[in-house]
């Protein structure tokens, strides 16, 4: 799954340890998102539109 | 917010490492070896024991492994999502792993092939460090895989 978090993330000068501190996830699970190797869970997705202000479909876009 | 629990946090080395996160996962099963280590003495040096007190200080270790068992399912479910995702891969490698090598072992020993001192089968150590070690390689493919 495609996803705009890197781009989120960055815009806002967090580092990947910010933002998993504020999500309650580990550096780890906030790099596998960003990297597309994990998709997480509908919860997590949640949170991180919550926390960017963004409708989630804006932050992930389902790949062919 | 609370911090997820991590593997880092009880590999040494890790550079996460904490010394208070092992202890207090790893002391049951620490409790648990020196349960059957002083079994195993007891039996052995009190060779007139009945077989029910032979049969209560060999099975001793089980209620510390229990507790053990239940500090590393409260570990686990502090994690978060990927690494629960990672520790339940691993230890699903490790115990389909343990269970085709045990199979594997018994079986050509009941065809009379013996793969040098495994003529009774994986002893309890032995499963125990094998299943270890796939657990080890397991968290390691799935960390790369996840990296």
């Amino acid at each position: 799954m495609k996803n705009q978090l890197r781009t989120l993330r960055t815009a806002r000068d967090w580092s990947q340890g910010d933002l998993a501190d504020k999500l309650g996830v580990s550096r780890q699970t906030v790099n596998a998102i960003e990297t597309e190797k994990y998709d997480p869970s509908l919860p997590l997705a949640f949170k991180i539109a919550r926390l960017f202000r963004q409708p989630i479909e804006v932050i992930f876009e389902a790949g062919e | 917010m609370e911090k997820p629990n991590t593997f880092e946090s009880i590999r040494p080395l890790s550079g996460q490492y904490s010394c208070i996160t092992d202890l207090r996962l790893n002391a049951w099963l620490g409790v648990a070896t020196l349960f059957y280590l002083a079994g195993v003495a007891l039996v052995k040096f009190n060779p007139g024991l009945s077989p029910l007190a032979k049969a209560l200080l060999t099975l001793t270790p089980l209620l510390p492994g229990l507790l053990y068992l239940r500090t590393c399912l409260r570990f686990i479910r502090g994690m978060d999502e990927l690494q629960r995702r990672i520790q339940m891969e691993a230890w699903l490698f490790s115990a389909l792993g343990t269970l085709i090598i045990s199979t594997i072992v018994n079986t050509l020993n009941a065809n009379g092939v013996t793969l040098g001192d495994l003529q009774h089968g994986l002893s309890l150590w032995g499963t125990f460090a094998l299943a270890f070690a796939l657990w080890l390689v397991g968290v390691a493919v799935a960390n790369c895989r996840y990296k």
